[in-house]
């Protein structure tokens, strides 16, 4: 892909990103107070309309985005984190059991539905964001181990791994710089899925009501909050779709791109969610 | 195998609900009440049990298939499951054969030409579908259909003593939802299936002796049906887990529309019966998927599989 291309698809995703972190600092006035009637259009004294409270829509916008946000990059931060070790640690172990069972067990859990993980989670302690990210986290976990185990498997037998354990190299150096460099582009690459997926059900969890309860505001809870204006005032539903939207497909854009370039394909690297 | 995933499963259902801090006193007794009301309503509930017990208690009753009875209305959980399965099925039905249409035949489709522009054309939408979550999908229909070009209901409110069966055009949207939500995967990996297929020398073979039209797509598609079927399992059991969103958005009367708002009262019992049922049925689908491959395998004995 040649750069301009790159560019196309990393911008946008790079802006949302941007304003989910940095919007609450910048939302005029506040997010919880109403200011209005409810669902008044957008106007010149308040952007985006209100919402289904007469709340400022703007403001909430930009204040919805970076729990949303930091839960999906700690979930995939995390889980990759966890995946990269599990994997290499199962792919690299001398026990076949331990390893198959492993294995065995990832399976088990990745055939969870990962929304059923979250409403057990939440079901457990309530109304806490923190949980929903720990629960994205465990759901990415088993895609993560599956694939770098996969990866660190066909690399341990290649002659230059062979070798440099041949030497008597410790198995630290042999992680750090015969595997490691191998692994990198499969691992980013994953991670970059799971980013994704981490998202979507940062968004499906706060869709469902899930996570910090009900005055804060959140692109996924706006959209189910204010459908039934949609006739009145449309913009509190689409402003935050569309966000999510673009970051979430602007991002598997972007990785098809790379993928196709590398391998061939999102397939080659995993499956979304 | 499968018994021992199902174990796994059911200790952590138990776990997630059960043992995790804000357990079912504070949701029954509410939020006013005293320590002593508290205690009181944690011994009625026989909460002050140790876990394992309980979970053996629990998972004894779940084998006769007792799953005890709802915190909040005070009915059978069986009963309340038994009535909400058909709604669900009445939802993932269609949309798991849309899916096996749509998915199927356009895979193929695009499979066989790759490269073309509707091949190309394909995988931008899919791209795009994949990455929009599953609530915007069905947010977007509902938005189309109710609002736009007014010609379907907007949730499914079914009339009394009558079964979703008998009103098809409450099933359509969600249905459709569905099916759009699970399109883009299912279809991606289809295409990939028969793009493998096609490459492969037995296909090549046939083209070479003259093999065209329906019969040569019939060579190549029977040639895939082993990831192919592989494929359609994964999507089916994604369907479980999107039925959860498409339901609630949808008032669809399902299991998963009961699952959340079980979980908006706490009630233990119900989200317990619920959750295992959800996740052994997404576990059978994928053990019955693997059985079928297997068999399809012995069936078609090729080289060079793994």
């Amino acid at each position: 892909m040649s750069g301009l291309r790159r560019w196309v698809f990393a911008l946008p995703v790079g802006a949302v990103v941007t304003v989910a972190v940095i919007g609450p600092w910048l939302a005029p006035g506040s997010i919880t107070a109403p200011v209005g009637r409810p669902f008044e259009p957008g106007g010149t004294a308040h952007l985006l309309g209100t919402d289904v409270l007469g709340r400022d829509v703007l403001a909430r916008v930009l204040a919805g985005g970076r729990t949303l946000v930091l839960q999906a990059i700690a979930a995939t931060l995390l889980g990759s984190l966890a995946g990269l070790s599990v994997g290499i640690g199962t792919a690299r172990t001398c026990h076949r059991r331990t390893a198959a069972a492993g294995q065995r067990a990832v399976d088990a859990f990745a055939a969870v539905p990962a929304v059923l993980v979250l409403l057990l989670a939440a079901s457990g302690s309530a109304g806490s964001d923190v949980v929903v990210a720990v629960a994205i986290t465990a759901v990415s976990i088993p895609f993560s181990v599956r694939i770098i185990h996969e990866r660190t498997s066909r690399l341990i037998t290649t002659d230059y791994v062979c070798d440099a354990r041949a030497r008597g190299e410790s198995g630290w150096a042999v992680i750090r710089y015969d595997l490691l460099p191998g692994i990198a582009p499969v691992a980013l690459a994953e991670g970059g899925i799971r980013f994704v997926a981490a998202t979507q059900l940062a968004a499906t969890a706060g869709f469902l009501g899930l996570g910090a309860g009900a005055p804060t505001a959140n692109w996924g809870r706006m959209v189910r909050e204010n459908s039934t204006g949609l006739n009145a005032n449309p913009l509190p539903v689409i402003v935050p779709a569309v966000l999510l939207v673009v970051l979430a497909v602007g991002m598997s854009a972007l990785l098809d791109r790379l993928a196709v370039e590398r391998a061939g394909g999102l397939e080659q690297t995993g499956q979304l969610a | 195998m499968c018994a021992v995933t199902l174990t796994v499963l059911s200790v952590l259902v138990f776990w997630a609900t059960d043992i995790l801090p804000g357990d079912a006193v504070g949701a029954v007794s509410g939020p006013d009440a005293t320590d002593a009301e508290r205690e009181a309503v944690r011994l009625a509930l026989g909460l002050d049990r140790p876990p394992l017990e309980r979970y053996l208690d629990w998972g004894g009753g779940v084998l006769h298939g007792d799953l005890g009875t709802s915190m909040v209305s005070g009915t059978d959980v069986t009963d309340i499951v038994g009535a909400r399965l058909e709604a669900s099925f009445a939802v993932i039905l269609p949309a798991a054969g849309l899916l096996l249409v749509l998915a199927g035949g356009l895979g193929t489709w695009a499979g066989l030409r790759a490269g073309s522009r509707l091949d190309r054309a394909l995988s931008g939408t899919t791209l795009g579908l994949i990455g929009t979550p599953d609530f915007l999908i069905a947010t977007g229909l509902l938005l189309v259909f109710t609002l736009w070009w007014p010609v379907l209901p907007a949730v499914a409110i079914v009339p009394l003593g009558q079964s979703l069966w008998q009103q098809p055009e409450l099933i359509v949207l969600p249905a459709a939802a569905l099916a759009l939500g699970g399109f883009g995967s299912t279809m991606r990996l289809l295409r990939a299936c028969v793009v493998q297929s096609a490459a492969s020398p037995y296909a090549e073979f046939a083209r070479l002796n003259g093999v065209r039209g329906a019969r040569y797509v019939w060579t190549v598609v029977s040639n895939a049906a082993g990831p192919a079927v592989h494929a359609f399992t994964i999507m089916l059991a994604g369907l479980l887990g999107g039925g959860v969103v498409v339901e609630t958005l949808f008032n669809v009367p399902g299991l998963g529309y009961e699952l959340t708002r079980a979980v908006g009262t706490r009630d233990v019992p119900l989200i317990q019966a619920i959750s295992l049922l959800l996740g052994g049925a997404t576990l059978l689908v994928l053990l019955a998927g693997d059985v079928l491959v297997r068999l399809l395998d012995r069936r078609h004995p090729r080289e060079g599989q793994p």
